[in-house]
């Protein structure tokens, strides 16, 4: 009787094993080969090593420069992302300014907005020749050098802070929301005002927790590859990311795979030591841990006369990021660019729209996406349930094994994963359809997907599940109607999550892209690149709108939820 | 950690498993309801092996036939009353017949007069009221053996007083063997027909509450099971303690001459006589050095001038602060144990 359990949960737990080495430590392993190969050569091609390519990046001077930039770019604007979403959080969570709920909705669905679509909208907006801003401050004050550009370290710093406040504010606001209200009431009640509770009780306590949150932004920074792309390249700054994704796919010139694998492995280095400095953070903040439980929600701080100054500031924020989105709508509606005025509008019409949706390769892209994001959110969330039961639950060698292996893919980054999987994929018949896409996006979702499901099957109590075995039901039974019923809405929700993501992506799109398997971002960058910058601009809103739709009546729910008992 | 934890349970026996927490009577429950694996050991139930470490026989939690309440009573959320009820009848190994169900289903609701809640969302439950549904679903399949993991810790302390009694009531009258896992004393003597007293993964002492509380075998039964007064002595002669209150004559006292041993003295146990005369055995002289009425007795601290005694009279005794009394230690009621360290 024992064997029958054991086996039915010991042959999934295999399976998964199986296939989570696959996915996950055949890209890893063919990265470490490829690094050491011959120039070129194929990872496969022979057992020759070396160390030249190592070599190579280590004596070249211009390298040094490449460090550099990827340090200023990363340091730049997670140092001011983080700060702004800091201070936008403790807004919505902490006191009681108005908008607060419109916030945080805002915040929750910005996930639906690609990045690369941001850096159109800026590229629109502030580029030196004919950018939007820069010829209203030409009219304005009569200036005849531009008063922005978008191509410099700056403007990429700043575009990227402003992207990265989103995620930031969703991970501060939650320790702003789990801290313990007493530590402030009895800072009240010795006779602090709200100004000096703010800066010397809620502020220190929240320090280690938004440190961590940092270090996790600076990784996810280090990693970024669209805004440098379309931003950077131009500017002629490389990073880390770029500079990876130029060798495997250079403009002119046969592909450097060993070297770029090489700056891959480095990157991985690099990724690693952030998460070992994460998981050390966040050590520390635990012994300051202000979550006491549940039961209670703090108490919010009246901000009086700052009321309405507090709303403006994030206001003026939110204008900002919807300024780019604006741009790419304006020029969305005009067959042939036109600078913003009242005259123009007389001439808008949703001709551009027509015209993209009536193209045969829009049509298939549309079609791709759709495949690729419900492929892809599925089989994450479906995988991710499963191992992350096993972590919870199992203790066998096994299942930490397939834990740690899941979690592994958040030290590489996509750009580097991507191109692990072009080599592993090169010469299989995968390489060139859509499922080497789904298989990518699975690979670096999997971690997000195993980490939310893991946090979720922690708070069910152990007993509910001993319940329904003691009750006379099986494993599979149990799992079936006990367990997953109870954590639906966490399975909702990273589902989404990975949807939008997935539709929103454009690495691994792009490093993987043949004419067979082109989704909406890489189709929308091919036509920026063209240029067909009103066609761009209509599929960029139309995949806006579209993730919208999906996030956006989740957000408001959830929004609702959590603002319910303040 | 379990360590030659053996005990035999009857059919339609009460038996409880008392103990502090961390004394492995969780551990032992889950180990009988096949959620935790003993590393050796062998379990059987109404003559078949459940496991057995020799045969390397395992037979999971779901094969049993058991029913349970937890601790946290685990009802699931995304349930109705009824749907909780009948999860054992729908998915168990001995599944009822689909018409079966629903009448099944009320009647174990109406054992625990919760009929009339069948179609609530669980969530909407007041936590005596989980509770009732813990204990019919746990009932619900007529399964074997009950398990009750500590169902009462988390009610509020009135509530505790009625379900003690109703539970008793309810698995003595379907004549279910149960065996019933607390750290608290007063519920084991109230509720069980025997009772199992563990500490550090072992099993000090099992009998019936009578015998546990007044026959201790070990300091440490008497410790946990009441107040009770422990006497340091030495064993002066047959049935005879040298201690610090001068010679204690024990009925029964079986240890060997000269050794170290605990007089146990339930605060029940002694006499008060006023204007008494000195002298006589297991009787000396008291000052009442505290007197603390609290309702239904009064509660005593006599200094013996050696060593202090707590002791309670019935509430209508008038006796006054200072006052001067003879204590007389009744030596039927006393108990001799091995002398314990680790037992204050």
């Amino acid at each position: 009787m024992r064997a029958q359990r054991a086996d039915r949960q010991a042959l999934t737990l295999w399976v998964i094993a199986a296939l989570v080495s696959v996915l996950i430590l055949g890209p890893i392993l063919v990265l470490f080969r490829a690094s050491v190969s011959p120039p070129g050569t194929l990872p496969f091609d022979g057992w020759d090593l070396t160390f030249e390519h190592y070599a190579t990046i280590f004596t070249r001077a211009d390298n040094l420069r490449l460090a550099g930039n990827t340090l200023l770019y990363a340091l730049g604007s997670v140092a001011i992302g983080v700060a702004i979403a800091t201070g936008i959080a403790w807004a919505t969570e902490r006191t009681d300014m108005p908008g607060r709920v419109g916030a945080r909705v805002m915040m929750f669905s910005w996930m639906a907005v690609p990045p690369l679509v941001m850096g159109f909208g800026w590229i629109l907006l502030i580029n030196p020749g004919n950018g939007a801003l820069n010829a209203l401050a030409k009219n304005t004050f009569g200036l005849t050098q531009p008063l922005f550009t978008i191509y410099s370290l700056w403007s990429l710093v700043m575009i990227t802070a402003l992207a990265v406040v989103p995620t930031a504010f969703v991970m501060v606001s939650g320790l702003m929301r789990n801290m313990d209200p007493q530590l402030e009431q009895a800072a009240t009640v010795h006779g602090a005002s709200g100004a000096v509770i703010a800066r010397r009780i809620t502020l220190p306590l929240v320090a280690p927790g938004v440190l961590s949150v940092a270090i996790f932004m600076f990784m996810t920074v280090v990693q970024a590859f669209d805004l440098p792309l379309i931003i950077g390249l131009t500017a002629r700054i490389p990073v880390l990311s770029t500079r990876v994704y130029l060798l495997s796919s250079p403009d002119a010139g046969i592909p450097n795979y060993g070297l770029s694998s090489a700056f891959g492995v480095i990157l991985v280095a690099v990724a690693a030591l952030l998460m070992w400095s994460y998981f050390r953070a966040i050590r520390v903040s635990e012994r300051f841990r202000v979550v006491t439980g549940r039961g209670f929600r703090p108490r919010r701080v009246a901000l009086g006369g700052w009321r309405w100054p507090l709303f403006a500031a994030v206001l003026f924020y939110f204008v900002l990021m919807l300024l780019p989105l604006a741009m790419l709508a304006w020029a969305s509606l005009f067959p042939s660019y036109r600078l913003p005025s009242f005259e123009a509008l007389g001439y808008a019409s949703l001709a551009s729209y027509a015209r993209v949706l009536d193209m045969g390769s829009v049509q298939r892209a549309i079609g791709h996406t759709v495949v690729l994001v419900l492929a892809s959110a599925s089989i994450v969330m479906a995988l991710s349930s499963l191992i992350a039961w096993f972590s919870v639950r199992g203790r066998t060698v096994l299942a930490r094994y397939v834990d740690i292996l899941s979690f592994a893919p958040t030290a590489v980054p996509p750009i580097v994963m991507v191109m692990a999987i072009l080599l592993l994929y090169l010469q299989s018949p995968l390489y060139g359809t859509l499922w080497i896409l789904i298989l990518g996006h699975v690979t670096i979702y999997i971690a997000f997907g195993t980490r939310t499901m893991g946090a979720a099957l922690m708070q069910i109590h152990k007993e509910l599940a001993d319940a329904a075995s003691i009750s006379g039901a099986g494993w599979f039974t149990g799992l079936r109607r006990i367990t997953l019923p109870l954590v639906w809405p966490h399975i909702l929700n990273g589902w989404l999550w990975v949807v939008a993501h997935s539709a929103r992506d454009l690495t691994i799109p792009l490093v993987l892209m043949t004419t067979g398997n082109v989704v909406v971002a890489s189709a929308l960058w091919q036509m920026w690149d063209f240029p067909d910058l009103s066609g761009a601009s209509a599929v960029a809103m139309l995949l806006v709108a579209g993730l919208l739709m999906l996030v956006v009546p989740l957000q408001i729910y959830a929004a609702r939820q959590s603002d319910r008992g303040h | 950690m379990l360590d030659k934890v053996s005990f035999d349970v009857a059919e339609g026996e009460f038996f409880t498993l008392l103990g502090p927490s961390g004394c492995g009577k969780t551990t032992t429950l889950q180990c009988i309801a096949g959620l935790e694996v003993p590393s050796a050991g062998c379990i059987s139930m109404g003559g078949q092996t459940v496991f057995s470490s020799e045969q390397n026989l395992m037979v999971p939690a779901n094969k049993r036939d058991l029913g349970m309440v937890f601790q946290s009573y685990a009802i699931w959320p995304h349930m109705t009353v009824f749907d909780n009820v009948a999860f054992p009848l729908i998915h168990g190994p001995r599944k009822a017949a689909k018409s079966e169900i629903a009448s099944r289903v009320r009647e174990a609701l109406a054992r625990v007069q919760l009929d009339h809640l069948a179609e609530r969302p669980a969530p909407l439950l007041s936590g005596g009221q989980q509770q009732r549904v813990a204990l019919a679903r746990a009932l619900v399949h007529a399964p074997r053996l009950l398990l009750l993991d500590e169902p009462l810790s988390n009610l509020d302390a009135k509530l505790r007083d009625v379900m003690r009694g109703e539970l008793r009531v309810l698995v003595k009258s379907l004549g279910i063997t149960t065996i019933f896992v607390t750290h608290d004393q007063v519920e084991a003597m109230s509720m069980s027909d025997r009772v199992a007293l563990m500490r550090d993964g072992q099993i000090v002492q099992i009998g019936a509450p009578r015998d546990i509380y007044l026959r201790p075998t070990s300091a440490f039964t008497a410790s946990f099971m009441g107040h009770s007064n422990m006497i340091a002595g030495t064993m002066q002669s047959m049935g005879v303690a040298e201690t610090a209150l001068g010679p204690l004559r024990i009925d029964g006292a079986t240890q060997a001459v000269g050794a170290k041993v605990f007089v146990i003295a339930r605060p029940q146990s002694a006499v008060l006589l006023r204007g008494a005369a000195g002298g006589g055995a297991n009787r000396f002289p008291a000052c009442i050095a505290g007197l603390n009425f609290v309702g239904d007795q009064i509660e005593i601290d006599a200094d013996c001038g050696a060593r202090h005694l707590r002791l309670v009279v019935d509430s209508y005794g008038d006796l006054q602060l200072g006052e001067q009394v003879m204590v007389e230690l009744l030596r039927d009621r006393l108990v001799v144990v091995p002398h314990d360290a680790s037992v204050g």
